[in-house]
């Protein structure tokens, strides 16, 4: 009996210690993905909290190649691009697709950079990550600021290529690639896709300083 | 009730019955558009965009900043606090009719306070010293949240965005500002600041629409709709919503998203 019971707590102890380590392993495997996918999320927060306290002493140019570089990297700028012209973009020649993309890519940074132009303390924190359909993520952090409530700031985050890349960005519920996919769609409708690439050139010259090119 | 008050009611009734039919019709015809399905009377709403942007262009713009030049941030602070305290009894109705009887009770203290330490609201002390937050809270958001479809997009006259479903938060709110029982003509400057104020609360966010939009109608529509769908949800809407815009991509690539 004595030994029929130590047999039965050594099973119990080995199968605790099974649990444990599958347990532990998933546990870990779920903090290495999420930390993989809050990367690209928190390069940008970094990128622009610098591009902000240096409004004042850096050039629009200066802050536009901090945040060209990590835009560039950290958003998936071709499939943005995909879906923001939906049934547009298969009517589009393959030079045509390259330089929207490049266009596209081009008036995301000068956006951020005319946007985020001083520095008042703000800070990013981050909230939680929440999975969506067919391996994407939803980000959800939040700009602290000083004397105001803080701004909701979520993005969608996507595997491609082994790498997590932003996909969508949801400022106070309002999500950018939505948007703009409604707003272009009824200007290739209404005047046609060169009046669209005409007004996003021209919103580009105007978000840039008359010095840059 | 005076006859001129039930006559503004019955106004306010049957332009939006007479709206509610007209958008019904348009909202069954089907489409290959996500937009043309919301905005079923665009060509309309175009029209009346088009006449509120000159409107603001010319006249309430210039207004709201002349208005924003000369009063100090502590005063529109107090005016702004005043007219949104006189509102908040719609905003009390609107939670409760949701189920959300903790913070209807929380929004019932903060009126009180607010009316009788926040000297007749001017004061938000509710906010500041009890942490009894202002909430946003609507007879649309009431009947969204009752599964009422939310209809077609409107863009009306001189009012701006809403939806046919929205729209009819006008009746329970004007029925519940003690104003609408007020009969005396010291209510039309009173009423004018107060649209000034609100203009002036949304020289910011114009502005920023103005810099960002390449098509300020259809900018509007989206941003509008989407903000609709955040105070809904109480700023916590579904992740799965998120989902919908990629699924011509998820479906051409079988399930697996690649970009060529």
């Amino acid at each position: 009996m004595t030994s029929k019971n130590h047999l039965f707590q050594s099973c119990l102890k080995i199968i605790f210690g099974i649990c444990l380590f599958f347990s532990a392993n998933l546990t870990w495997a779920e903090n290495e993905q999420d930390a993989a996918i809050q990367i690209p999320v928190d390069k940008l927060h970094e990128a622009l909290i610098s591009i902000m306290k240096n409004a004042d002493s850096s050039s629009f140019e200066n802050r536009y190649d901090v945040l060209e570089r990590v835009i560039t990297q950290q958003f998936n700028t071709p499939l943005i691009s995909r879906v923001i012209l939906s049934r547009y973009w298969k009517s589009l020649n393959e030079k045509a697709q390259t330089d929207f993309i490049a266009l596209f890519n081009r008036l995301t940074i000068s956006t951020y950079v005319s946007r985020f132009d001083s520095f008042d303390n703000e800070s990013f924190k981050n909230i939680s990550i929440e999975p969506m359909k067919q391996n994407r993520f939803l980000v959800k952090t939040e700009l602290i600021q000083n004397d105001d409530k803080p701004v909701s700031f979520n993005y969608i985050v996507q595997n491609d290529n082994e790498q997590w890349k932003i996909i969508s960005v949801i400022a106070n519920g309002i999500n950018d690639l939505s948007l703009k996919r409604g707003e272009y769609s009824s200007v290739i409708k209404e005047k046609g896709y060169d009046a669209l690439i005409a007004s996003l050139k021209q919103k580009i010259s105007d978000l840039e300083p008359k010095t840059t090119q | 009730m005076t006859g001129s008050h039930f006559l503004n009611l019955s106004k306010h009734l049957i332009f939006i019955s007479i709206l509610a039919m007209a958008t019904g019709c348009a909202t069954t015809q089907t489409t290959d558009s996500t937009a043309d399905n919301v905005d079923s009377i665009e060509p309309a709403n175009r029209v009346f965009f088009n006449v509120n942007e000159t409107l603001d262009k010319h006249l309430m713009k210039p207004i709201a900043e002349t208005y924003v030049d000369l009063t100090p941030q502590v005063v529109r602070t107090g005016v702004t606090n005043f007219f949104d305290n006189l509102k908040y009894l719609n905003v009390i109705l609107n939670a409760f009719l949701q189920g959300k009887f903790e913070q209807g009770v929380n929004d019932s203290l903060r009126f009180v306070f607010n009316s009788t330490l926040g000297i007749g609201g001017i004061f938000d002390v509710a906010t500041n010293d009890l942490r009894l937050p202002k909430n946003q809270e609507d007879f649309g958001q009431t009947l969204a949240t009752w599964g009422v479809d939310e209809g077609s997009y409107l863009y009306l006259p001189l009012m701006g965005p809403n939806t046919v479903r929205g729209v009819t938060d006008q009746v329970p709110s004007t029925l519940l500002n003690p104003f609408f029982y007020i009969t005396s003509a010291a209510l039309f400057p009173i009423s004018a600041l107060d649209l000034i104020n609100k203009r002036a609360n949304l020289l910011e966010a114009s502005n920023l629409r103005d810099e960002a939009a390449i098509d300020p109608y259809s900018f509007t529509r989206e941003a509008f709709l989407q903000q609709r769908d955040f105070l809904i949800y109480d700023g916590n809407p579904p992740v799965s919503g998120y989902d919908d815009i990629f699924s011509d991509a998820d479906e051409e690539s079988g399930g697996v998203l690649v970009i060529e």
